[in-house]
């Protein structure tokens, strides 16, 4: 589905079509590892799931893929699951095209793995008027003041709707505004469960307002990665 | 195999016991008791035994006399050797205590009276081992093994692992099973099941096995479950097992009162007032009374109200009323028990916790406050009074409302006619069973055919299927994981060659011992207002998680005196909606209080067929009432009472019974429909029952079902119609489907949640405690949730799925009998009726106004009733003209 004219979402992806730019956000690959070390023995699917959907996404052909933080998830050191498969991913990703890390807050110590593989990892990366970054502060650059569009995650962004009694939780993308540009917050791109209720629960990224969040606009991820247009959060019952 | 015990002649115990024995018992007794007539020699002769008697029946005596008496003629010998003998197993630890110093007396006396005599005797150990037990005593024991060990299911298991304190089980002689009657119906008995069998295998004489027991039904079930099976010439049979049934001994002195002439015209002061006039008569004219309400709250109410209405007798310079219930902290309830003991205390109110047999010295009444729900419990309640055996058991039954009279009139008859109700046996624990072979493979290795065999001999895995003892063990070797990260979530390595399991992981021993047990924890969950506008959590108050457990969306409950709308759940914060108009569906008692069994829901259900037999063939009054008073232990005014409700029950709508279900539809002045099932099968059933129906007439048609139950029926309700009899209908015609339907209506239900929880930490997949921390109750439920998600994934028939599925169907509620029932309609011999009234009849007034109660207060339900009788007397009297 179009938005802003000019991006694409797909699946729970952002597709620029001219640039052949595709942007995924919070993978937080090693949460099972962090659960079972808490004692919550839950089966490890999320890399099988997260490679099969970007295996899916790469028949697009990107040029560049745009990996917008929290590749991976604990903070302070790398666990051993996390080397294994951040690296596995980075290598499915880095054999069909260029791909650029942006710091996430739970990516303190990526630096090794992005070595290892000769990335860089950046606060955030523009092109056109167009600005990617995480979403977990607020950036002071020049750059950034004057792109148009923000695109950040973070915020894990998901949506219960209700139907009488019944109510389901879906992942979604929020269109509005920060200040005067356009802001497009991402879902997560993680598998393990479907992110934090923006009705209901506290708000994480400091790009979002309590106050304003009414007039964004919701897109929902249905299942079979349909896409459907909710209209603004104020008119959602 | 049971037997019947024998009646033995006292002269063969005589010649069994050793003098010293024999000395120090009539220095204490003038006779044996009935149960020591029966136990004692059995024992001697090494005979398995299950001795049902009520409690304070010298039934503990009755057990470890002969085994004092074995032991004592060893030590004389100067035979007795470095191991345990006997290995007493009780549910509770403060009971463990007990025990431990009435064997200690007994021993240390006969120590003396052999030192009088000159006769140089081996010392006798007696040691405790539960949770409590510190490091060092348990080093002691290693060192010294007790000859007889007293400790509790779950440190039982513990032992078992340790290989040091294995030795010492090499040749166990005897094991006891105290209070089996609470263990065999739950998961901790299922445990022990397993773990007795685990002993067995240890020792190389298979131990002669003593149960004890309060009254009990079935006993032949009871009696299976203590012996379990042997494997002989490829063949299982059942073991043998005598079985001492002295219940019908103690002489009982039961009725039901009511505290006021007339339970319906009557205002709540009046109720008030003689319900605590006729509590203080009656504890003042006993030395002490033990008092039993079914909720907690309830105990505080009643000394409250005493308190204040009779300040002379319960407010002068020392106590004399105390509560004793679960919530209330260890110290205080020992100081209970303690001034109980001393005989201080003219009354103690309690809700459950005073069941068990902990000494609470000498009781001469005991009170019901309302119905006890089953004969079996009242027998225990009641038993509690009359310390002997030979003492008569006094218990009073104080019912509250015409429904409560008639459960609590057909509890007396089948009481006194010694028709016990049957519990229930939960068998093929899936999450137990994970538990426990995840303990043996600690303990060594094991070939997988041996394994399967040891238990199958276990009463409660003995129909195990060879498919779900593999799928456990492809869990616990964590097969559903993948190859790479097999090493993570194995808990035992499985070599499909050989045959062969053992324990995986250095942590085994320590992840096993700190883990153990089948109780879930449990804590109270914040009530939270959903979508508030400014975001901010407001906190409302705190209900009990087995309360948000029974909450279903919709729902609707009273908390400080407002209305809630029940959302949905997270962790341990439950999310409402605090506009409500709809009026509440679920008393806030709910999960307290205690379900109604079956086989007296049927008996009662029984008695109003016979009434209605009567209505129907224009019996007199006359004629009715002395039927009542023939059939029934009743006065003169309990059988006013009776009569008056069934008339009005027969001439306004008619009498459901055990082969006439009622459905019986009504609107609310709201124009909202009714469908109320006059299904009086208990809450179990009615549990599964109502679920099924709502399920599937609201896949016909609308969703938005509300659901009221308890144990005389349940009903339906919604704004738009139901095609409730259409569903009724489709599940009897075929009543085997209800496991699957049933299955589906759970899938996402808070129920389901909570109990996933409870099976995934029984099952060791949620470690409650790992690497040195702990976890609160909140963590756990938050990421079980997530657990959840992904074991669907991995199959819906993952063993711990399938087992949670069991335990809400089979434990929770009751499918087996609701299935019985649909059949019953199937084949005819229940038929349903339908019938349409302006206002609901009296038999369902209850049930419709449950609900209500917590936001009524008690005299506006009083009120309502009133209003509604007087309708329901206009009516028939017109009808009469």
């Amino acid at each position: 589905m179009k938005i802003l004219t000019r991006m694409e979402i797909k699946r729970k992806a952002l597709w620029f079509p001219k640039k052949k730019i595709l942007i995924i956000a919070d993978l937080h690959l090693g949460y099972e590892e962090a659960l079972n070390e808490q004692g919550i023995m839950i089966p490890r699917q999320m890399f099988k799931q997260i490679k099969k959907e970007l295996q899916d996404l790469l028949k697009l052909n990107p040029k560049i893929i745009i990996i917008n933080g929290d590749l991976k998830h604990e903070f302070g050191q790398i666990s051993r699951q996390e080397w294994s498969e951040a690296t596995g991913i980075l290598d499915l990703l880095l054999k069909k095209c260029k791909v650029i890390l942006i710091k996430g807050n739970h990516d303190t110590i990526l630096g090794q793995i992005a070595k290892k593989k000769n990335l860089d990892i950046v606060d955030f990366y523009c092109f056109d008027d167009i600005c990617v970054l995480h979403g977990h502060k607020v950036l002071l650059d020049k750059k950034i003041y004057d792109s148009k569009i923000l695109v950040i995650g973070h915020q894990h962004p998901a949506i219960s709707i209700r139907e009488g009694i019944k109510s389901e939780k879906y992942k979604c993308f929020l269109v509005g505004k920060w200040k005067r540009k356009n802001l497009v917050v991402m879902p997560s791109f993680f598998t393990i469960f479907e992110g934090s209720d923006i009705r209901n629960e506290k708000l994480m990224s400091p790009y979002l307002d309590e106050r304003k969040i009414g007039s964004f606009e919701i897109f929902i991820l249905g299942e079979n990665n349909k896409i459907y247009r909710f209209g603004k959060l104020k008119h959602i019952k | 195999m049971k037997t019947q015990a024998k009646l033995r002649d006292k002269k063969e115990i005589l010649l069994a016991l050793d003098p010293l024995v024999k000395e120090w018992f009539f220095s204490h007794f003038k006779e044996f008791s009935l149960p020591q007539l029966y136990g004692v020699m059995p024992i001697c002769e090494r005979k398995n035994i299950l001795i049902s008697a009520p409690t304070g029946g010298t039934k503990t005596l009755t057990a470890f006399l002969s085994i004092i008496n074995y032991l004592i003629i060893l030590a004389r010998k100067n035979e007795l050797e470095n191991k345990v003998y006997c290995v007493y197993i009780s549910p509770l630890k403060a009971l463990s205590n007990d025990i431990f110093v009435n064997l200690e007396k007994p021993l240390k006396e006969i120590k003396e009276l052999a030192k009088k005599k000159k006769i140089k005797l081996q010392n006798i150990r007696v040691a405790v081992r539960t949770g409590d037990t510190a490091t060092k005593a348990k080093s002691d024991m290693l060192r010294k093994p007790p000859h007889i060990l007293i400790t509790t299911p779950e440190s039982f298991a513990i032992i078992l692992t340790t290989k040091k304190f294995i030795e010492k089980f090499s040749t166990v002689e005897y094991i006891i099973l105290d209070e089996i009657h609470a263990l065999a119906c739950n998961k901790r008995g299922t445990h022990l099941n397993l773990s007795v069998e685990r002993l067995e295998e240890l020792s190389n004489i298979a131990p002669v096995r003593i149960g004890l027991s309060a009254t009990i039904a079935p006993i032949e079930e009871i009696a299976k479950y203590l012996v379990g099976y042997a494997k002989q010439d490829d063949k299982w049979k059942e073991k043998n097992c005598l079985v001492a049934d002295v219940n019908f001994v103690k002489k009982m002195d039961l009725k039901s009162l009511s505290p006021i002439s007339d339970l319906i015209d009557t205002t709540a002061k009046e109720m008030q007032q003689g319900l605590y006039s006729l509590l203080d008569e009656l504890i003042q004219k006993h030395n002490t009374s033990l008092i039993f309400t079914n909720t907690r709250s309830a105990t505080e109410r009643v000394i409250n109200h005493l308190k204040e209405m009779f300040p002379k007798n319960y407010q002068a310079v020392e106590e004399t009323i105390g509560a004793h219930h679960s919530s209330l902290s260890k110290a205080l309830r020992f100081k209970i028990e303690q001034q109980l003991r001393e005989g201080k205390l003219k009354a103690v109110v309690t809700s459950t916790s005073l069941e068990l047999g902990i000494d609470i010295g000498y009781v001469d009444l005991v009170i019901l406050l309302g119905s006890p729900k089953s004969v079996a419990r009242v027998l225990q309640r009641t038993g509690r009074a009359g310390h002997r055996i030979h003492n008569i058991s006094k218990g009073r039954l104080v019912v509250l409302d015409r429904d409560d009279l008639v459960e609590c009139s057909v509890m007396l008859k089948e009481a006194l006619e010694k028709k016990i109700d049957k519990i229930q046996i939960p068998t093929c624990c899936l999450d137990v069973l994970a538990q426990q072979i995840y303990g043996m493979a600690i303990q060594k290795k094991w070939n997988v055919e041996e394994l399967l065999n040891l238990i199958r001999k276990s009463y409660c895995y003995h129909d195990l299927s060879r498919e779900d003892f593999l799928s456990v063990l492809s869990y616990l070797a964590g097969e559903y994981s993948g190859l790479e990260t097999k090493h993570v979530y194995g808990k035992i390595w499985y070599d499909l060659k050989t045959g062969e399991l053992g324990k995986r992981g250095r942590l085994a021993r320590m992840i096993y011992m700190t883990n153990i047990g089948t109780i879930p924890e449990e804590s109270f969950v914040t009530v939270v207002i959903a979508y508030p506008k400014d975001r901010k959590e407001e906190k409302i108050g705190f209900i009990d998680e087995a309360f948000l457990e029974r909450l279903k969306k919709g729902d609707v409950f009273v908390l400080g005196g407002y209305k809630y709308q029940f959302l949905y759940s997270k962790g341990m914060k439950a999310y409402v909606n605090a506009s409500v108009i709809r009026p509440p569906t679920i008393p806030s008692w709910f999960s307290e209080m205690l379900p109604l069994s079956f086989d007296l829901a049927m008996a009662i259900q029984h008695f109003r067929k016979l009434i209605d037999d009567l209505f129907r063939k224009n019996k007199s009054e006359r004629e009715i009432k002395k039927f009542i008073n023939s059939y029934l232990y009743l006065d003169k005014r309990a059988i006013n009472a009776i009569y008056n409700y069934f008339y009005e029950q027969y001439h306004y709508a008619k009498i459901p019974h055990e082969s006439k279900l009622l459905l019986e539809r009504y609107k609310d002045e709201n124009d909202k429909s009714y469908v109320i099932f006059h299904s009086l099968y208990g809450r179990r059933v009615n549990d599964a029952l109502s679920r099924a129906v709502a399920y599937i007439a609201g896949k016909h048609g609308r969703r938005d079902i509300e659901i009221g139950i308890n144990d005389n029926g349940f009903f339906l309700a919604s704004y738009s119609p139901m095609q409730v009899e259409k569903a009724l209908k489709l599940l009897s015609e075929k009543p085997e489907a209800l496991k699957e339907i049933l299955e589906q209506a759970i899938e996402r239900t808070e129920v389901f949640k909570r109990r996933f929880r409870h099976c995934a930490t029984r099952s060791l997949m949620i470690l409650r405690r790992y690497k040195g921390e702990g976890k609160s109750v909140g963590k756990q439920q938050l990421k079980s949730h997530f657990l959840l998600a992904a074991v669907k994934k991995i199959s819906q028939d993952f063993p711990i799925l399938r087992e949670t599925r069991r335990e809400i169907l089979e434990d929770l509620m009751d499918i087996k009998n609701a299935t019985e029932i649909l059949k019953r309609i199937k084949d005819g011999k229940i038929k349903t009726e339908v019938i349409y009234n302006d206002i609901p009849s009296p038999f369902s007034f209850n049930l419709i106004t449950q609900g209500h109660a917590d936001l009524l207060k008690i005299e506006s339900k009083i009120e309502f009733l009133k209003r509604m009788h007087q309708k329901i007397l206009e009516k028939i009297s017109q009808k009469m003209d």
